[in-house]
Protein backbone atom coordinates (compact mmCIF):
# COMPACT_ATOMS: atom_id res chain seq x y z
CA UNK A 1 0.00 0.00 0.00
CA UNK A 2 2.71 2.68 1.14
CA UNK A 3 5.13 1.22 -1.82
CA UNK A 4 2.08 1.94 -4.48
CA UNK A 5 1.66 5.56 -2.95
CA UNK A 6 5.51 6.45 -3.23
CA UNK A 7 5.99 5.04 -6.46
CA UNK A 8 3.33 8.05 -7.49
CA UNK A 9 5.66 10.44 -6.03
CA UNK A 10 9.06 8.86 -6.59
CA UNK A 11 10.30 8.39 -10.62
CA UNK A 12 10.22 4.72 -11.08
CA UNK A 13 12.49 4.41 -14.56
CA UNK A 14 15.95 4.55 -14.08
CA UNK A 15 16.34 7.39 -17.24
CA UNK A 16 13.70 9.83 -14.60
CA UNK A 17 15.61 8.50 -11.91
CA UNK A 18 18.58 10.03 -13.43
CA UNK A 19 16.74 13.33 -14.40
CA UNK A 20 15.70 13.47 -10.46
CA UNK A 21 19.02 13.59 -9.54
CA UNK A 22 20.42 15.95 -12.55
CA UNK A 23 17.61 18.17 -11.12
CA UNK A 24 18.83 18.19 -7.64
CA UNK A 25 22.31 18.59 -8.40
CA UNK A 26 21.48 21.65 -9.91
CA UNK A 27 19.29 23.03 -7.04
CA UNK A 28 22.34 22.16 -5.23
CA UNK A 29 24.72 24.15 -7.64
CA UNK A 30 22.71 27.35 -7.55
CA UNK A 31 22.47 27.18 -3.49
CA UNK A 32 26.20 26.65 -3.10
CA UNK A 33 25.62 30.04 -5.81
CA UNK A 34 24.57 31.99 -3.75
CA UNK A 35 26.11 30.91 -0.79
CA UNK A 36 29.28 31.99 -2.64
CA UNK A 37 27.61 35.63 -3.13
CA UNK A 38 26.49 36.12 0.18
CA UNK A 39 29.79 35.03 1.49
CA UNK A 40 32.16 37.12 -0.59
CA UNK A 41 29.87 39.59 0.04
CA UNK A 42 29.45 39.83 3.74
CA UNK A 43 33.07 38.98 4.20
CA UNK A 44 34.63 41.11 1.95
CA UNK A 45 32.05 44.51 2.65
CA UNK A 46 31.89 45.21 -0.91
CA UNK A 47 30.79 48.54 -2.32
CA UNK A 48 28.20 49.21 -4.34
CA UNK A 49 29.99 51.58 -6.84
CA UNK A 50 27.01 52.50 -9.47
CA UNK A 51 23.66 51.67 -8.19
CA UNK A 52 22.11 51.36 -12.30
CA UNK A 53 24.84 48.43 -12.71
CA UNK A 54 23.30 46.54 -10.32
CA UNK A 55 19.90 46.70 -12.02
CA UNK A 56 21.25 46.05 -15.20
CA UNK A 57 23.77 43.13 -14.10
CA UNK A 58 21.31 39.75 -14.62
CA UNK A 59 20.28 41.43 -18.11
CA UNK A 60 24.09 40.98 -19.86
CA UNK A 61 23.89 37.05 -19.55
CA UNK A 62 19.70 36.24 -19.13
CA UNK A 63 18.97 37.85 -22.27
CA UNK A 64 21.32 35.77 -24.42
CA UNK A 65 20.88 32.70 -22.35
CA UNK A 66 16.37 33.10 -23.17
CA UNK A 67 17.70 33.72 -26.71
CA UNK A 68 19.72 30.60 -27.28
CA UNK A 69 17.60 28.88 -25.52
CA UNK A 70 14.48 30.05 -27.44
CA UNK A 71 16.00 28.50 -30.94
CA UNK A 72 18.46 25.99 -29.74
CA UNK A 73 17.30 22.48 -29.97
CA UNK A 74 17.97 19.41 -27.61
CA UNK A 75 21.59 19.01 -27.59
CA UNK A 76 22.09 15.55 -26.57
CA UNK A 77 19.27 12.36 -26.52
CA UNK A 78 18.70 12.75 -22.52
CA UNK A 79 19.49 10.12 -19.79
CA UNK A 80 19.85 6.22 -20.98
CA UNK A 81 18.33 3.42 -19.07
CA UNK A 82 20.91 1.27 -18.92
CA UNK A 83 24.80 1.41 -17.07
CA UNK A 84 27.40 3.25 -18.19
CA UNK A 85 30.26 1.09 -19.32
CA UNK A 86 33.60 1.78 -17.59
CA UNK A 87 35.04 3.60 -19.93
CA UNK A 88 32.67 6.20 -20.20
CA UNK A 89 32.74 6.42 -15.78
CA UNK A 90 36.59 6.91 -16.09
CA UNK A 91 35.82 9.32 -18.88
CA UNK A 92 33.60 11.33 -16.65
CA UNK A 93 35.14 11.61 -14.06
CA UNK A 94 38.04 13.10 -15.32
CA UNK A 95 35.85 16.10 -16.91
CA UNK A 96 34.50 15.83 -13.70
CA UNK A 97 37.71 16.41 -11.39
CA UNK A 98 39.16 18.95 -14.59
CA UNK A 99 36.24 21.22 -14.81
CA UNK A 100 36.42 20.58 -10.39
CA UNK A 101 40.34 22.40 -10.50
CA UNK A 102 39.27 24.63 -12.91
CA UNK A 103 35.75 26.30 -11.16
CA UNK A 104 38.57 26.40 -7.99
CA UNK A 105 40.63 28.97 -10.15
CA UNK A 106 37.24 30.56 -11.31
CA UNK A 107 35.78 30.98 -7.75
CA UNK A 108 39.28 32.35 -6.55
CA UNK A 109 39.02 34.69 -9.96
CA UNK A 110 35.24 35.57 -8.25
CA UNK A 111 37.35 36.50 -4.70
CA UNK A 112 39.51 39.12 -6.03
CA UNK A 113 36.31 41.31 -7.59
CA UNK A 114 35.90 44.48 -5.58
CA UNK A 115 32.65 45.83 -6.67
CA UNK A 116 28.97 43.81 -5.67
CA UNK A 117 27.41 44.68 -9.44
CA UNK A 118 30.42 42.77 -11.30
CA UNK A 119 30.11 39.90 -8.49
CA UNK A 120 26.55 39.59 -9.42
CA UNK A 121 27.21 39.77 -13.07
CA UNK A 122 29.42 37.44 -12.90
CA UNK A 123 27.74 35.00 -10.63
CA UNK A 124 24.01 35.58 -13.08
CA UNK A 125 26.74 34.37 -16.05
CA UNK A 126 27.53 31.09 -14.46
CA UNK A 127 23.74 30.69 -13.44
CA UNK A 128 22.94 31.21 -16.96
CA UNK A 129 25.49 28.42 -18.19
CA UNK A 130 23.80 26.01 -15.45
CA UNK A 131 20.38 27.06 -16.48
CA UNK A 132 21.70 26.31 -20.17
CA UNK A 133 23.20 22.78 -19.36
CA UNK A 134 20.00 22.15 -16.78
CA UNK A 135 18.01 22.71 -19.75
CA UNK A 136 19.67 21.32 -23.00
CA UNK A 137 22.70 18.99 -22.13
CA UNK A 138 20.33 16.69 -20.21
CA UNK A 139 23.23 14.01 -20.18
CA UNK A 140 25.96 12.52 -17.99
CA UNK A 141 28.08 15.30 -19.53
CA UNK A 142 25.65 17.72 -18.17
CA UNK A 143 25.40 15.96 -14.20
CA UNK A 144 29.73 15.86 -14.59
CA UNK A 145 30.17 19.62 -15.58
CA UNK A 146 27.23 20.57 -12.88
CA UNK A 147 28.98 18.46 -10.46
CA UNK A 148 32.63 19.40 -11.20
CA UNK A 149 31.25 23.25 -10.79
CA UNK A 150 29.49 22.24 -7.10
CA UNK A 151 32.76 20.76 -5.99
CA UNK A 152 34.99 23.60 -7.39
CA UNK A 153 33.35 26.14 -5.38
CA UNK A 154 33.43 23.61 -2.11
CA UNK A 155 37.44 23.02 -2.10
CA UNK A 156 37.50 27.08 -3.14
CA UNK A 157 35.52 27.79 0.24
CA UNK A 158 37.38 24.52 2.32
CA UNK A 159 41.22 25.11 1.52
CA UNK A 160 41.98 28.99 -0.30
CA UNK A 161 38.73 30.88 1.52
CA UNK B 1 10.13 -1.95 2.07
CA UNK B 2 13.75 -1.34 0.56
CA UNK B 3 12.39 1.89 -0.01
CA UNK B 4 11.50 2.56 3.45
CA UNK B 5 14.52 1.29 4.87
CA UNK B 6 16.44 3.93 2.31
CA UNK B 7 14.34 6.74 3.30
CA UNK B 8 15.05 6.06 6.97
CA UNK B 9 18.49 5.79 6.80
CA UNK B 10 18.57 9.08 5.03
CA UNK B 11 16.80 11.04 7.72
CA UNK B 12 18.69 9.49 10.53
CA UNK B 13 22.19 10.40 8.59
CA UNK B 14 21.05 14.10 8.15
CA UNK B 15 19.72 14.22 11.52
CA UNK B 16 22.96 12.79 12.80
CA UNK B 17 24.77 15.42 10.56
CA UNK B 18 22.67 18.25 11.65
CA UNK B 19 23.17 17.13 15.27
CA UNK B 20 27.32 16.92 14.92
CA UNK B 21 27.20 20.55 13.36
CA UNK B 22 25.72 21.59 16.14
CA UNK B 23 27.27 20.63 18.25
CA UNK B 24 30.52 21.67 17.04
CA UNK B 25 30.03 24.93 15.67
CA UNK B 26 27.88 26.12 19.07
CA UNK B 27 28.60 24.23 22.02
CA UNK B 28 31.64 22.35 21.62
CA UNK B 29 34.56 24.67 20.19
CA UNK B 30 35.49 28.55 21.33
CA UNK B 31 37.93 29.00 18.24
CA UNK B 32 35.35 29.31 15.70
CA UNK B 33 35.45 33.16 16.29
CA UNK B 34 34.63 34.68 12.34
CA UNK B 35 32.16 34.05 10.00
CA UNK B 36 34.83 32.82 7.45
CA UNK B 37 35.31 29.67 10.15
CA UNK B 38 31.72 28.97 9.73
CA UNK B 39 31.82 28.96 6.06
CA UNK B 40 34.87 26.80 5.61
CA UNK B 41 32.60 24.31 7.98
CA UNK B 42 29.81 24.77 6.33
CA UNK B 43 31.55 23.88 3.01
CA UNK B 44 33.10 20.67 4.52
CA UNK B 45 29.88 19.29 5.22
CA UNK B 46 28.45 20.00 1.63
CA UNK B 47 31.47 18.34 0.17
CA UNK B 48 30.31 15.14 -0.12
CA UNK B 49 26.95 15.91 -1.15
CA UNK B 50 27.44 16.95 -5.44
CA UNK B 51 29.55 13.48 -4.94
CA UNK B 52 26.87 11.07 -3.69
CA UNK B 53 24.47 12.50 -6.34
CA UNK B 54 27.20 11.87 -9.05
CA UNK B 55 28.10 8.58 -7.56
CA UNK B 56 24.04 7.61 -7.67
CA UNK B 57 23.46 9.24 -11.48
CA UNK B 58 26.16 6.23 -12.67
CA UNK B 59 25.79 3.38 -10.61
CA UNK B 60 21.76 3.24 -11.31
CA UNK B 61 21.19 0.33 -10.63
CA UNK B 62 20.26 -1.65 -7.37
CA UNK B 63 23.12 -3.72 -6.64
CA UNK B 64 21.18 -5.21 -3.10
CA UNK B 65 22.39 -8.19 -2.21
CA UNK B 66 19.66 -10.06 -0.47
CA UNK B 67 20.52 -9.66 3.30
CA UNK B 68 19.31 -12.90 4.58
CA UNK B 69 20.70 -14.44 7.30
CA UNK B 70 23.28 -16.18 5.58
CA UNK B 71 25.15 -13.64 4.34
CA UNK B 72 24.94 -11.93 7.80
CA UNK B 73 26.74 -15.48 9.12
CA UNK B 74 29.07 -15.48 6.39
CA UNK B 75 30.27 -11.80 6.38
CA UNK B 76 29.95 -11.40 10.43
CA UNK B 77 33.45 -12.57 11.01
CA UNK B 78 35.57 -10.45 8.47
CA UNK B 79 33.48 -7.39 8.54
CA UNK B 80 33.90 -7.20 12.74
CA UNK B 81 37.87 -7.85 11.88
CA UNK B 82 38.32 -4.79 9.24
CA UNK B 83 36.18 -2.53 12.03
CA UNK B 84 38.56 -3.21 14.78
CA UNK B 85 41.47 -2.90 12.47
CA UNK B 86 40.52 0.25 10.98
CA UNK B 87 40.06 1.58 14.16
CA UNK B 88 43.19 0.97 15.83
CA UNK B 89 44.70 1.96 11.80
CA UNK B 90 42.98 4.94 11.84
CA UNK B 91 43.86 6.15 15.57
CA UNK B 92 47.55 5.60 14.93
CA UNK B 93 47.44 7.46 11.90
CA UNK B 94 45.78 10.46 13.87
CA UNK B 95 47.98 10.41 16.60
CA UNK B 96 51.09 9.89 14.59
CA UNK B 97 50.32 13.33 12.45
CA UNK B 98 49.72 14.87 15.16
CA UNK B 99 52.83 13.75 16.88
CA UNK B 100 54.95 14.51 13.57
CA UNK B 101 53.51 18.00 12.90
CA UNK B 102 52.73 18.92 16.52
CA UNK B 103 49.46 20.32 15.08
CA UNK B 104 46.02 19.89 17.29
CA UNK B 105 43.69 18.30 15.23
CA UNK B 106 40.88 20.36 16.69
CA UNK B 107 42.82 23.53 15.55
CA UNK B 108 42.37 22.01 11.85
CA UNK B 109 38.40 21.29 13.02
CA UNK B 110 37.94 21.17 9.38
CA UNK B 111 39.52 18.13 8.49
CA UNK B 112 37.50 16.66 11.37
CA UNK B 113 34.24 17.69 9.51
CA UNK B 114 35.51 17.06 5.78
CA UNK B 115 36.32 13.38 7.29
CA UNK B 116 33.12 12.84 8.90
CA UNK B 117 30.96 14.11 6.55
CA UNK B 118 32.43 12.08 3.77
CA UNK B 119 32.50 8.89 5.88
CA UNK B 120 28.71 9.62 6.91
CA UNK B 121 27.87 9.61 3.34
CA UNK B 122 29.76 6.80 1.89
CA UNK B 123 27.82 5.06 5.05
CA UNK B 124 24.15 6.22 3.36
CA UNK B 125 26.07 5.01 -0.56
CA UNK B 126 27.02 1.82 0.78
CA UNK B 127 23.41 1.31 2.49
CA UNK B 128 21.72 2.07 -0.68
CA UNK B 129 23.37 0.10 -3.56
CA UNK B 130 25.48 -2.05 -2.06
CA UNK B 131 24.99 -3.13 1.43
CA UNK B 132 28.13 -4.23 1.31
CA UNK B 133 29.01 -5.37 5.25
CA UNK B 134 32.60 -5.60 4.95
CA UNK B 135 32.80 -2.11 3.52
CA UNK B 136 30.47 -1.09 6.60
CA UNK B 137 32.87 -2.70 8.64
CA UNK B 138 35.67 0.00 7.67
CA UNK B 139 33.59 2.80 7.66
CA UNK B 140 32.58 2.25 10.86
CA UNK B 141 35.92 1.63 11.91
CA UNK B 142 36.60 5.17 10.51
CA UNK B 143 34.01 7.09 12.34
CA UNK B 144 34.51 5.90 15.74
CA UNK B 145 38.37 6.24 15.93
CA UNK B 146 37.30 9.62 14.78
CA UNK B 147 35.27 10.05 17.56
CA UNK B 148 37.30 8.46 20.18
CA UNK B 149 39.86 10.54 19.29
CA UNK B 150 38.14 13.82 19.61
CA UNK B 151 36.15 13.03 23.06
CA UNK B 152 38.75 11.10 24.75
CA UNK B 153 42.31 11.34 23.43
CA UNK B 154 42.52 14.98 23.00
CA UNK B 155 42.71 17.21 26.24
Amino acid sequence: MSNSIFSQVKPTNNSNKREWLFSIQSVIVVGLLAFTTLAFFFYNGLPVIKGIKVVFAPFLSVVPLLFILSILRDLRKGFIEGDYSKKEIIKFCMITIAITIAFTGITNLLAQIGALEILLAAIMAILSIVFFIKSKIKDILGMSIITGIAEGIIVYMIFLF
Amino acid sequence: MQLKRINKAFVVTIGISVVLFVYLVFLGYNEIKTAKDVIKIIASILFPLPMLFFARFILIEHFLPENTDEYKKQNQKPATLLLVITMIVALLTMQGVEWLTQVKLEDHLIFAHLVNSTTISSYVLNFIIYNNLRFNGILSGILLSLAIHVFFLSI
